[in-house]
């Protein structure tokens, strides 16, 4: 009943245009049943796999079900991005059967960080990977501490003999407990070995720098990312634990792949190269490598299947616009910027950047965080011209103004189609320009170039 | 004024207490009066004894918002390390300048959730509640009259679950007109008296409201006036924040996706 009406109220909506249809049928669904999301799921063969944390769980959750296909597993997920509990409703009902039975041998879901306890509780799944806890859209009314607090709380509720692949990188996610030990969760670690793709300084403005056990001052002797990398507290002693699962040999090829060699527990050891730029997509392919493993994936395979591997939706995905090519990059919190600044300044050679500020609800409506980001560094980099788009341009402009970037190299567009525009007439014809966007951001100038022909709608069909 | 001594502005617990852009707020006094020529040093006051000489040292104070969790641990030794030194400078004309949590600190008491009574450094009669509801979104102002500014509008962010009471006699920084405020009941919004001045604008509150920084920058230096300076960029950031804060008064419609907010309109 809950199935038929979910899937009724799927079609509809396509039909009437409210959407890609990504959550509303879940919605119907789930007032109609609401347990439905753990009968649909638990007809899963192997089982299901979450997938959360605050940057890289859509990447993360492709490469998993990548690797998990090229082993030729039926695999399905949600991967149009509706993380929210309603969304993975939905996801579900599009994947079952008339009889509500889910017919696949995994089922690999992303899940908001404060949607992961419900989503656990619900689903019981086989799995949870934990990426990071970063700051995220402050206005959502949750800090950094809750969020930590929420991630706790899912692994603890994962039922008896699951596994969690956590991040070793990441102070308060490496110190996550268990729960007592009888009930049999294993614990993962992924993380990067490679000091040569890391630096020496934390970012001006962090989310966590204190000791997750006593609150003391945590000390970096090498940072990866954001707050993640190499830490010890001077006060109880607590260091950043060897992971299970460790990168190493990491060489970025601009912003268009990483080599890597991936080591496992059991010394296996793969050498992966993927489609993907900058350090967090390195940590993002360890994190999949991991929960592959534990979830009986044969890592002998794992070079072939990442090797066809094609980033999501806005993540380093290519377009081409009245002759200029684009290249679109989520940018949606402070460590997101950040690292993507860091990867579009150390590997790529255009001297165009566009970045593009929207406060709708779906970006978070405060965007103070954009004055935490170390934009100084784009002040130093004195032959790049920026473009600035969205509803808050001008405020970017000011931020922009304020690290030092000259108003002659700032071009202010606050509409996507006119940013569009400057972006191309600035552009340099074979060098694809970096536009670091805000998720609703991101909506507008995707759908503006596949309008225009270019690039491959994102909502999927059913 | 190039030549002489650097002013020195003392950020206090810049490494706890800077949650919502607050580096924005730091930036704009150090530019601000970098493009007058004078220079502006940031002096960071942190947790510890040695804060409080810092701090004599200084012309001019600012502290901003941060996490529950650091709150507690910073009003302790604000209170008891530099509580002192801080209440004497703001008596000899110094600068003040607290946002959010900063400003909940500034009163004589936070009152918890569970009752506990926190103090707080009084140095304003106000003092906190803890509350169930969340207040958050854009927040627009008419300044006091008392302040001088040519244009009184005051433009920022919102975003706690402290209500703030004023105590007889002080005076709100201004009035509510978009957003919530101090409760979101009485219009009022912050609170100054003197030298002193707390609010809830945050977004970071000084780029967008150059002549509240101004306002800070003339205290510091103990001057009557300052020359002015281009304010175009700020000025096209304000209005856009000014018409962002009016375009969007009601969000009941975004539930649907999901992220919907517990903001109630107040009236
Ligand atoms: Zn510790």
């Amino acid at each position: 009943m809950a199935v038929g009406a979910g899937r009724l109220a799927g079609a509809t909506s396509r039909k009437l245009r409210l959407g890609g249809g990504t959550t509303f049928p879940g919605d119907v669904a789930r007032a109609v049943d609401p347990q439905v999301l753990g009968k649909l799921t638990s007809s899963v063969r192997g089982g299901v796999v979450l997938v959360t944390g605050t940057n890289g769980k859509t990447t993360t959750a492709a490469l998993l079900r990548t690797l998990a296909e090229g082993q030729g597993l039926s695999v399905g997920g949600n991967p149009s991005g509706s993380n929210l509990i309603y969304g993975l409703t939905a996801a579900a009902l599009r994947l079952a059967d008339v009889s509500g039975k889910v017919e696949l041998d995994w089922l690999i879901l992303e899940v908001d960080e404060l949607s992961a306890p419900r989503a656990v509780a619900e689903i019981r799944p086989s799995g949870l990977v934990i990426l990071n806890a970063f700051r995220d859209q402050l206005d959502r009314s949750f800090e950094i501490d809750q969020v930590a607090q929420r991630l706790q709380e899912a692994v603890l509720g994962l039922p008896p003999g699951a596994f969690w692949v956590g991040n070793a990188d990441d102070p308060r996610v490496a110190s996550f407990d268990s729960g007592s030990s009888p009930r049999g969760i294993s614990k993962i670690l992924f993380g990067l070995n490679d000091e040569s793709v890391g630096h020496k300084l934390l970012p001006a403005v962090v989310d966590s720098r204190s000791c997750p056990r006593c609150r003391s001052e945590l000390e970096f002797s090498l940072v990866y990312y954001a707050h993640c990398g190499l830490y010890r507290c001077p006060h109880c002693g607590l260091r950043r634990p060897n992971p299970d699962v460790g990168a190493d040999s990491i060489r970025m090829i601009g912003l268009d792949a990483i080599e890597m060699e991936v080591v496992g527990p059991a010394g296996w050891r793969a050498a992966i190269s993927v489609p993907l730029g900058g350090v967090v997509n390195a940590a993002n392919v360890a994190a999949a490598m991991a929960a592959a493993a534990a979830m009986g994936v044969d890592q002998s395979r794992a070079a072939t299947s990442l090797g066809r591997f094609r980033p999501s939706f806005g993540r380093s995905q290519l377009a081409s616009w009245r002759g200029a090519s684009f290249r679109l990059m989520l940018a949606k919190n402070p460590a997101g910027l950040e690292e993507n600044l860091t990867a579009v300044l150390t590997l790529d050679k255009s001297p165009v950047l566009a970045i593009a500020l929207n406060d709708g609800v779906a970006d978070g409506r405060d965007i103070s965080w954009i004055w935490d980001v170390d934009m100084e560094r784009l002040g130093r980099a004195p032959d790049l011209r920026v473009v600035v788009s969205g509803t808050r341009a001008r405020e970017l402009a000011l931020r922009l103004g304020y690290a030092g970037v000259s108003a002659d190299r700032i071009t202010v567009r606050p509409l996507p189609e006119d940013a569009l525009s400057a972006v191309s007439d600035l552009a340099q014809t074979g060098v694809p320009v970096p536009c670091l966007l805000t998720y609703t951001a991101m909506l507008a100038w995707h759908n503006l170039l596949v309008r225009s022909g270019s690039g491959a709608p994102f909502f999927q069909a059913p | 004024m190039t030549g002489e001594e650097p002013l020195r502005l003392g950020h206090l617990y810049p490494k706890e207490m800077n949650l919502y852009g607050d580096r924005g707020n730091i930036l704009a006094m150090v530019l601000r009066a970098q493009r007058r020529g004078i220079g502006l040093e940031v002096v960071p006051i942190s947790m510890g004894a040695d804060g409080a000489d810092r701090a004599a040292s200084c012309s001019g104070f600012f502290i901003g918002g941060g996490q529950d969790l650091d709150q507690d641990a910073v009003a302790e030794d604000l209170i008891q390390l530099k509580g002192e030194v801080l209440r004497q400078k703001v008596s000899l004309g110094a600068p003040l300048l607290a946002v959010c949590a900063g400003f909940q600190l500034l009163g004589t008491h936070y009152l918890t959730a569970a009752g506990t009574r926190i103090p707080g450094l009084g140095l304003l009669p106000l003092h906190t509640e803890a509350s169930r509801q969340r207040l958050v979104g854009n927040l627009m102002i008419t300044a006091d009259p008392g302040l001088e500014l040519q244009d009184p509008i005051l433009i920022g962010f919102e975003n706690h679950s402290g209500k703030t009471y004023l105590h007889e006699g002080l005076t709100p920084l201004g009035y509510v007109m978009h957003g919530q405020g101090n409760t979101g009941q009485s219009r009022q919004e912050g609170a100054w008296r003197d030298t002193v001045l707390g609010t809830y604008l945050h977004g970071p509150l000084l780029p967008k409201n150059p002549e509240l920084c101004d306002w800070w920058l003339r205290l510091a230096l103990g001057l009557e006036c300052l020359p002015p300076i281009d304010d175009s960029l700020e000025r096209s950031a304000r209005l856009e924040a000014i018409a962002v804060a009016q375009r969007r008064d009601d969000f009941s419609r975004f539930r649907l996706l999901g992220r919907g907010l517990p903001t109630k309109r107040a009236r």
